[in-house]
């Protein structure tokens, strides 16, 4: 049986759709004339800490972030 | 695809491009990075996009510099991924470019 309806390129490349629209959210956002620009530009940045799990004990907890370390 | 007062209850994927709001006489332009178009029973339509931008925030010359960046990484890209960025980065463009000019 052949496969199901034509995927998307982005799809068959293994990439989800949260991920292909954050990649066209970024690509907007930085072909914006300034001021505007500037005002949208910290929305790409994330900052968050997450903790890897092991025995039911969290070990030490990662920080990911965009912005530099205060 | 053009929605009136009246359309059929729809759930649409928008690819990256304008999106036109008539009110009365008066047309906004908005490009839409990407989303979806819930149009309700009761007429009410919802756009959902992670980026919706007046067209006249465009910056002319990063597109054009975009284009030419993504159609050169298309060229050299190896992996599949690369290769969809590569062409993600392409179709965004041409969108961004189409709705400059348009």
């Amino acid at each position: 049986m052949a496969s199901n309806a034509a995927v998307p390129f982005w799809r068959a490349a293994g990439m989800t759709y949260i991920t292909y629209s954050n990649i066209c959210a970024n690509l907007v956002r930085n072909c914006l004339k300034e001021p505007h620009k500037s005002e949208v530009i910290s929305r790409e940045k994330v900052h968050f800490a997450f903790s890897v799990w092991k025995e039911g004990k969290p070990l030490k907890p990662v920080t990911r972030s965009d912005s530099p370390q205060e | 695809m053009g929605v009136l007062p009246g359309h059929v209850a729809t759930i649409a994927e928008l690819k990256p491009g304008v999106l036109s709001v008539h009110e009365g006489n008066n047309v906004n332009k908005y490009f839409v990075s990407s989303g979806f178009a819930f149009i309700h029973a009761n007429s009410y339509a919802d756009i959902i996009a992670v980026e919706a931008v007046p067209v006249d925030q465009i910056d002319s010359a990063a597109v054009q510099k975009g284009l030419a960046d993504f159609s050169q990484k298309l060229n050299t890209a190896t992996t599949d991924l690369e290769k969809a960025e590569a062409q993600i980065g392409i179709d965004v463009h041409s969108a961004l470019n189409a709705a400059i000019t348009g």
